[in-house]
Order: structure tokens, then C-alpha cells, then sequence
């Protein structure tokens, strides 16, 4: 085993024009999390090869339950049309989140894992998402007609559908289009940050997401935000924020953050997505240049498919107050978000539901 | 000859178609003269008449001079007000223009604080979260330790 790290640890093969960043584990997250994943990832991936799209799926498997089959082990049995060329595995060790942590209340550092998977990613453009997001056909149609820019952060509306969609197995487009199974009005991105639901999809060329070096991880307190966070940072260096101009798809679960938010009123600490209140819009971070892990001890598993063992080596500061820094204001951009008190306690139908 | 006639009251034919004439002439002239008279006293009254007016129109103009003395002092002294007025408010205008400096410095510097205010709250956020975790690791390496050492199992 040697160490390993970004393109080298990467399935060689002809650089695709697209890499698709997804994290998860086998945790039952927002209940029955594998049959909406599987689903999910089987309609994405016909459909990118329906229209010709090359690109690649970067899965990262951040600290899995020991006890629970992996989800590298299930997916090519539940999907068996499932391209294994397109599919790139990352499986982190359970002991870095643990490391990472902050806040012992967050299950899951989604966005630390996200970053693990785009440092990785060898496609031109990464898109990160969300395991239980489909893609509608008309960002499907920006990727086939290959019209993505450089430097421009592309988002897209989430429309939340019913949970009942997709109950009795595969989705349709059918299901996904019908303005019957909306579970609320569709979502619009307001300029100039395009809040709402925004890790569900941002997309950008790889160079300016290393660039700007991914998600924050200095501030690893909360996973509310983080998102939002991303796009100050991306405005803040200069980068275009633009809706790509279709949706996508979301199925309400059991768990979403939106149908579970108020169940924390009045005890906001104990939420598991840590307190939603931090200054998200209102300060920048400057990453390690070690971001996503980059000395994290790749050990090859099977083609395509790669451990992360945990080493100290990899763990960033614990604290790193220098990372956190005031985003500047761009000519002709927004302003960067104004102070607000810290939300204490108080509906979350008040907050922006990302 | 002549003076017995006179004695006696008579004159001369001649004489009194003389004094006759004399007479008729004197008459017309007191004729005249009353006409003239009548005339004057008619000029007198429409000159009386004008006098009048004229000391009426007289008395206007002095009343309307006074006036206008009058106003011409009140505009001198709603000038000077004015001015007085003008001077308060230039002032005024100028401590405005101070106070929105002032205001405008203020808004910046709350604003720079603000900036400033929220990137501590995530520092201290940060700490916050490091000591939590530091003060659990801590925790469990002393109860790791005690076990051991008690013989009990952790």
C-alpha cells in the first residue's frame, strides 16, 4: 500500500467531461436510504449514457457502520447495468470523522466527504450532489450539448416531489414531470447566492473548484450552511453564480432536513446538523492546501474502488483560526452577508432550508 | 345859466340823455359785475371743492406714506430676519453635512465591526467545538486509565 492521492489514485482512463460527486453509507439515513439511492444512481446513469454524456461517478463511503454490508459491495448486484468503467469508490475510515469532529451531535461530514470525492474527480466539470437527487432533462440537455463555462458555479432549483413517487420501484420521467406529484411549489434561485437546497447541486469546472479548494473545512461545527458558504466563497474569488436552467428532483423522505427542521425548536444544540444560525453568509474560509484528504493513505481495493486509511498525517488542525476570513466584496457582486444574531431558538420555517 | 337849472332839478336835454346813458351803462356794468360775481362765487366753490379734494387726496398720500414707512420698516426687519434665518440655516446645512459624514463613518465602522464580530462568533464557534472534543477525548483516556488500573473493564 502506498500513499496515493488525487489523479493517481483515480481510475486511469480518458478524462471524462463530467464528474458526478456523491457521498453516502449504508446507514439507513432518511430510512430505506439504499432503495432510493439505487434507484436514483440506475435513472442518472441511463440517462447520462442515453444522451452520450462522458462522465463518471465519484462515490465517497464516508466512515460506514461496521456492522452493515457497504455500499460498494450492494450497488453493481442492485444495478447490474451499472458501467463499473464509470464508477470510481472511495471508502473513508470510520476514525476520521472522529478526528474531523467539532461537534460530536453530526452524524456525518457530508461536505468533508464531498471534498474527498471532488479532489479526486478527474472530469473537467464536477458536479456534487446528492444520492437522492435526480437530474431533470434539461441540465441532462446542458451536459449532452457540452455548453458549460469555466469559472461559473452552476446551480439548480430543487422541486421536492411526494414521497409516494417512486413507492412501487423505478422512477419515470412521467413521475418526476407531473406537476401533480409536487410536494410544493416550484422552487425559484434568487440571485445573487441562489440559496435553497443548494448541496443538493453545484457544479463547476475541476480547476476552480481546487482552486477555490472545495467546501469549508475549517468551520466544522455545523453541516447546516456549509453549502451556502461555498457559493460566498465562490463569489468572494470572482466566480459567476448562474442557474443552469432546468431543476432537479428531489423525493421527500422521512428525515429530510425540511420535514424534520422543527423538531429541534427550542434545543438547537442537540440538532444533528449542528446550529443553523453560524455567520454561513458572512465569512469566508481559506482551506489547508491538504483539502479532501490529500494525504490520506490510498489502498486499492478492486479497479475502481480505493480505502482511505485513517492517518494522523491527513487530519487537518483541529483549530485553524487563520482559515476563517471576511469574503471581499467583487465589483458588480453582491455585498457579503450582513451580521444577524445567533439563532437560538425559533421556527425553522424562518430559516432558509437548504 | 346853468346853475339855476340845476336848483330847480333839471338838466339839459342834453344832459340827461348824458346821464341816462351814464346810467344804462352803470346798470350794465353792475350786470356784469354781479355775473361776475355769480361766476367767482362759482369758481370759489369748485376751487373750494378741489381744495378739498386735494387735502383729501393729500391726507391719502400721507397715510399711504406712513404706510409705506411703516412696511418699509417691517421689510427691513423680515430682511434682517431673513438673513438671520438664512445664516441659521446655512449653519444648519452645514452640520448636516457634518452629521452625514459622521453617520456615513458610523454606518462603515458598524459595518467593518460587524464583519469583524461575525468572524469571531465562528472562531469562537471553532474553539468551542475544540474544547468540547478535547475535554470528551480527555475524558476518555482518564476513564480508559482508571479502568485499567481499577482492573474493571470500560
Amino acid at each position: 500500500m502506498g500513499r496515493l492521492s488525487d489523479a493517481e489514485t483515480a481510475t486511469p482512463s480518458a478524462e471524462p467531461a463530467l464528474s458526478i460527486v456523491l457521498t453516502g453509507r449504508n446507514d439507513d439515513y432518511g430510512v430505506d436510504f439504499k432503495t432510493r439511492f439505487f434507484r436514483t444512481l440506475r435513472f442518472n446513469a441511463e440517462q447520462l449514457a442515453a444522451r452520450g454524456v462522458v462522465h463518471e461517478f465519484v462515490f465517497v463511503e464516508w466512515a460506514p457502520p461496521p456492522q452493515r454490508p457497504r455500499l460498494i459491495d450492494l450497488v453493481f448486484d442492485a444495478i447490474p447495468e451499472l458501467d463499473p468503467s464509470t464508477c470510481t469508490w472511495y471508502v473513508v475510515d470510520a476514525r476520521y470523522h472522529q478526528a474531523l469532529s467539532l461537534n460530536p451531535r453530526l452524524e456525518y461530514h457530508e461536505f468533508i466527504a464531498k471534498n474527498v470525492g471532488v479532489r479526486r474527480a478527474r472530469g473537467r466539470f464536477v458536479l456534487t450532489t446528492n444520492c437522492d437527487v435526480f437530474l431533470s432533462r434539461a441540465v441532462l440537455d446542458v451536459f449532452a450539448r457540452d455548453a458549460l463555462e469555466p469559472r461559473v458555479v452552476y446551480r439548480a432549483p430543487r422541486y421536492d416531489l411526494k414521497e409516494t413517487v417512486g413507492e412501487q420501484g423505478d422512477v419515470e420521467w412521467s413521475d418526476l414531470e407531473d406537476p401533480q406529484n409536487l410536494a410544493g411549489p416550484p422552487r425559484r434561485l434568487k440571485p445573487p447566492y441562489m440559496p435553497g437546497g443548494t448541496g443538493d447541486f453545484v457544479l463547476l469546472d475541476r480547476e476552480t473548484f481546487h482552486h477555490v479548494r472545495g467546501f469549508n473545512e475549517i468551520y466544522r461545527a455545523a453541516r447546516f450552511g456549509i453549502d451556502r458558504n461555498f457559493i460566498v466563497k465562490a463569489i468572494s474569488s470572482g466566480v459567476s453564480i448562474v442557474d443552469i436552467g432546468g431543476p432537479v428532483y428531489h423525493v421527500n423522505h422521512a428525515g429530510s432536513y425540511h420535514l424534520t427542521a422543527n423538531a429541534y425548536v427550542g434545543r438547537e444544540s442537540e440538532a444533528p446538523w449542528g446550529n443553523r444560525g453560524w455567520h454561513s453568509s458572512g465569512v469566508s474560509y481559506v482551506n489547508p492546501p491538504t483539502w479532501g484528504l490529500q494525504h490520506a493513505p490510498a489502498q486499492r481495493v478492486a479497479p475502481g474502488h480505493w480505502h482511505l486509511d485513517f492517518s494522523w498525517d491527513a487530519v487537518p488542525p483541529l483549530v485553524d483560526l487563520n482559515g476563517v476570513v471576511l469574503p471581499a466584496a467583487r465589483i458588480g457582486g453582491p455585498y457579503p452577508g450582513r451580521y444577524a444574531a445567533k439563532l437560538h431558538s425559533g421556527s425553522a420555517t424562518d430559516e432558509k432550508a437548504e | 345859466m346853468k346853475r339855476p337849472f340845476r336848483i330847480l332839478g333839471l338838466v339839459r336835454g342834453r344832459s340827461y340823455d348824458a346821464l341816462a346813458e351814464q346810467q344804462k351803462k352803470a346798470e350794465a356794468r353792475a350786470g356784469q359785475l354781479i355775473r361776475h360775481l355769480e361766476e367767482a362765487k362759482a369758481n370759489s366753490r369748485l376751487w373750494k371743492m378741489k381744495a378739498e379734494e386735494a387735502s383729501g387726496a393729500l391726507k391719502k398720500a400721507q397715510d399711504a406714506a406712513e404706510s409705506a414707512q411703516r412696511q418699509r420698516r417691517q421689510a427691513e426687519k423680515l430682511s434682517a430676519e431673513a438673513e438671520k434665518q438664512r445664516q441659521v440655516a446655512q449653519n444648519r446645512s452645514a452640520d448636516f453635512a457634518l452629521l452625514q459624514r459622521r453617520l456615513a463613518e458610523s454606518e462603515h465602522e458598524l459595518s467593518v465591526a460587524r464583519e469583524q464580530l461575525m468572524a469571531i462568533e465562528v472562531k469562537l464557534d471553532i474553539l468551542e467545538g475544540a474544547a468540547n472534543v478535547l475535554d470528551g477525548r480527555t475524558r476518555d483516556v482518564i476513564a480508559r486509565r482508571s479502568g485499567t488500573e481499577s482492573g474493571t473493564a470500560v
